[in-house]
């Protein structure tokens, strides 16, 4: 009971007990998304159905759930795979390679913003929850060199294996992750000059005060862009592996639960870097690439959507906005995913309607199954819809002005904060999906570039245009902001 | 004498490959459109669930040939196993009761792991007896015995299920409805 208590007491504290645990956990939820969007993806662009057939039999009725069965089916087959080592391997390595990429794919989250600080009174004073579980004002150096731990996972796989085959995909994966690297840094050194600071949290504020840094740094975007796909190991730089030169590359004498635990590494890294990319360069858990005007005070522009007050780097009075308009916020919010889930359900009712046309065996069952489908995603847009009608209506805040403090911070009741924090959240996420997709499309558009291709890319063009980039901002940074 | 292709000429957007990659992502954008919003313009079928559409004359599994009797057509000649240039097709004749016909087959085997679907058998035929129009394409089997059909799989089909054109192969020329199938052919009632 004492600890229930305290729960009820402290929501603020216990809430940063949990979120540790929560936000790796709600990644792992994201990752079969991403693998589904991949499968689907790939099946669409190349004009294929894609994943049908695995089912949950039912009396008269198979529930596919759009093919996010192969997931399960996958995690069942290889834990069920004989865990083989093979004999010529050097055993502590081999064993420990597979690892190494998850745990590293797991630990950056915990560096990335996922909402905004939450300022909170606690005891006398005023306390802030940051959306990183990590607070640290050196947050980018130490995400770099998280990411650059994962080349280790490639490099110790591919020669503990003792296989040729292995070596070759390791040695060059770990050549081409290091070149890149380089200009891979350099490129976002332009955004951290205009931005003045290591921290995520800030770099996502600023963007949110002015604008989001793809648009202030077209040229550093891009260079980012590009090396990520070289972190990942993704198209066109997929050389790790390569199925008609050295079969499956670092990983070809892996099978079972270290495969798996390979490929779940290299999607966790995937979403990682699609997150980090809406963080630095597609304005975070900022919605809108632009300021909204007050409305309370046309004279000055807030972000769309925060909970942090900061009098001492940005404007005043930017709680205003949200704060007194959340409702119309999340009513918004709601009646786009509303929106977002009628089209689901327009586009399975056409799937269904040519269903009807086919003469398949299983013809009434699939009916049946995707009618299900689109009477729940109907209600759920209703259901979204009425909530948004009814946040729209009823949602008003009012801040609770925090007491003996050493400025006039606003601070709001919990619910505002939470429902913000989840909005942004949400926000978050669906940019991390959307440049998830940019990296599933460009898989399957672009052919694979050949090794000296690669490294004459790295090393003789992005490097030199990152520097070229980075100096121009240097110049362009000075004269206007004057040394800030 | 040789003769000298020349690759043509990249033109300046097209080497520094940037603008191409934004067409090409272009080209697979609006496949995946056309996916996502035309199901009915998918190349592919929704297999084994629907089946494919296989034209008549595509070389599928085989079937025998049968007389209005019941009875095999094959008359044991051995054309079609000499022929065949993978050598799967086993047959061991036998003599036939019916005085007009020399000779059976009392069994009749085809491999179809050996088999390479190249329709010799049906061209050597002399008597129209093995025909390869079951459209049966797909073939499955737990082990290697299941591929190998004999003769009551091979005769195990039903005349309904081929066009109406094909009946010509119920009245079989040879055997003691030979002449009754001749008769009908001069006062015109054969068909």
């Amino acid at each position: 009971m004492d600890i229930l208590h305290w729960i009820t007491s402290h929501p603020y504290q216990t809430a940063g007990l949990i979120l540790p645990i929560a936000i790796p956990l709600i990644l792992f939820q994201v990752l079969p998304l991403l693998v589904l969007l991949e499968r689907r993806g790939a099946a669409f662009i190349q004009d294929r159905v894609g994943p049908s057939r695995a089912y949950i039999p039912l009396p008269g009725l198979r529930i596919r759930a759009f093919g996010m069965l192969y997931n399960a089916t996958d995690l069942i087959k290889l834990l069920f795979k004989e865990n083989f080592v093979p004999p010529f391997a050097y055993k502590s390595f081999y064993w420990l390679a597979p690892a190494i990429p998850v745990a590293t794919g797991l630990l950056t989250p915990a560096l990335l913003p996922w909402f905004s600080p939450i300022l909170y009174q606690d005891g006398a004073g005023v306390s802030s929850l940051t959306g990183t579980l990590i607070t640290t004002s050196s947050g980018l150096l130490l995400l770099f060199a998280l990411g650059s731990l994962s080349v280790y996972g490639v490099v110790l796989g591919s020669w503990s294996s003792n296989s040729k085959f292995s070596l070759l995909g390791g040695m060059r994966a770990s050549a081409m992750m290091i070149s890149y690297e380089v200009s891979m840094g350099l490129s976002v050194l332009g955004l951290l000059l205009i931005v003045g600071s290591f921290n995520l949290t800030d770099i996502v504020e600023w963007q949110g005060h002015h604008t989001w840094g793809m648009f202030v740094q077209p040229i550093g975007f891009l260079l980012f862009l590009v090396s990520m796909f070289a972190e990942c190991n993704r198209n066109p730089f997929d050389v790790a592996e390569g199925e008609s030169e050295i079969v499956g590359g670092f990983h070809t004498e892996y099978a079972g639960v270290k495969f798996m635990m390979f490929m779940t590494g290299e999607y966790l890294h995937v979403l990682v870097a699609s997150a980090l990319l809406a963080t630095l360069y597609a304005g975070g858990y900022e919605l809108l690439p632009f300021p909204v005007p007050m409305l309370a005070d046309t004279s000055g522009f807030v972000p769309f959507l925060t909970t942090v007050f900061r009098p001492e780097s940005y404007l005043s009075l930017d709680t205003l906005w949200v704060k007194a308009h959340l409702g119309g916020v999340v009513a918004i919010m709601l009646g786009i995913t509303a929106v977002l889930v009628f089209v689901f359900a327009t586009l399975i009712a056409g799937r269904r309607r040519n269903y009807a046309q086919q003469d398949a065996q299983d013809r009434d069952m699939r009916l049946r199954e995707y009618g299900i489908y689109c009477s729940a995603f109907t209600g759920l847009g209703v259901m979204l819809l009425l909530g948004a009608i009814a946040c729209g209506l009823f949602m008003t805040t009012q801040p609770l002005v925090a007491a003996g403090t050493l400025s006039p911070q606003p601070i709001y009741p919990g619910w505002v904060n939470a429902v913000t924090a989840v909005l942004q959240f949400h926000i978050v996420i669906g940019k991390t999906l959307a440049f998830a997709w940019l990296f599933i499309w460009v898989r399957w558009t672009l052919p694979r570039f050949r090794y000296d291709q690669i490294m004459g890319l790295g090393w003789k063009v992005m490097l030199n245009i990152a520097l070229v980039n980075l100096l121009i901002t240097a110049i362009v940074a000075k004269a206007i902001g004057g040394g800030r | 004498m040789t003769k000298v292709v020349r690759r043509p000429d990249l033109t300046f957007w097209e080497k520094i490959y940037f603008v191409e990659i934004f067409k090409g992502l272009a080209t697979t954008m609006g496949h995946a459109k056309n996916s996502l919003l035309h199901a009915d313009h998918f190349k592919v079928i929704n297999y084994p669930d629907v089946q494919p559409n296989l034209p008549r004359d595509y070389r599928a599994r085989h079937r025998l040939m049968k007389r209005p009797d019941g009875s095999p057509r094959c008359v044991a000649c051995f054309m079609c196993s000499t022929a065949c240039p993978a050598r799967c097709i086993n047959i061991v004749a036998e003599e036939s009761p019916d005085h007009h016909i020399e000779k059976r087959p009392a069994s009749f085997e085809i491999d179809l792991l050996l088999c390479v679907f190249c329709g010799f058998c049906v061209e050597a035929c002399p008597c129209d007896a093995i025909r390869m129009d079951t459209r049966q394409a797909v073939l499955a089997g737990d082990n290697r015995r299941d591929f190998v059909i004999d003769k009551t799989k091979l005769m195990d089909w039903e005349p309904k299920d081929y066009p109406l054109e094909d009946a010509q192969s119920q009245k079989a020329p040879g055997g003691t409805l030979h002449a009754q199938a001749l008769e009908e052919f001069k006062s015109g009632s054969y068909h």
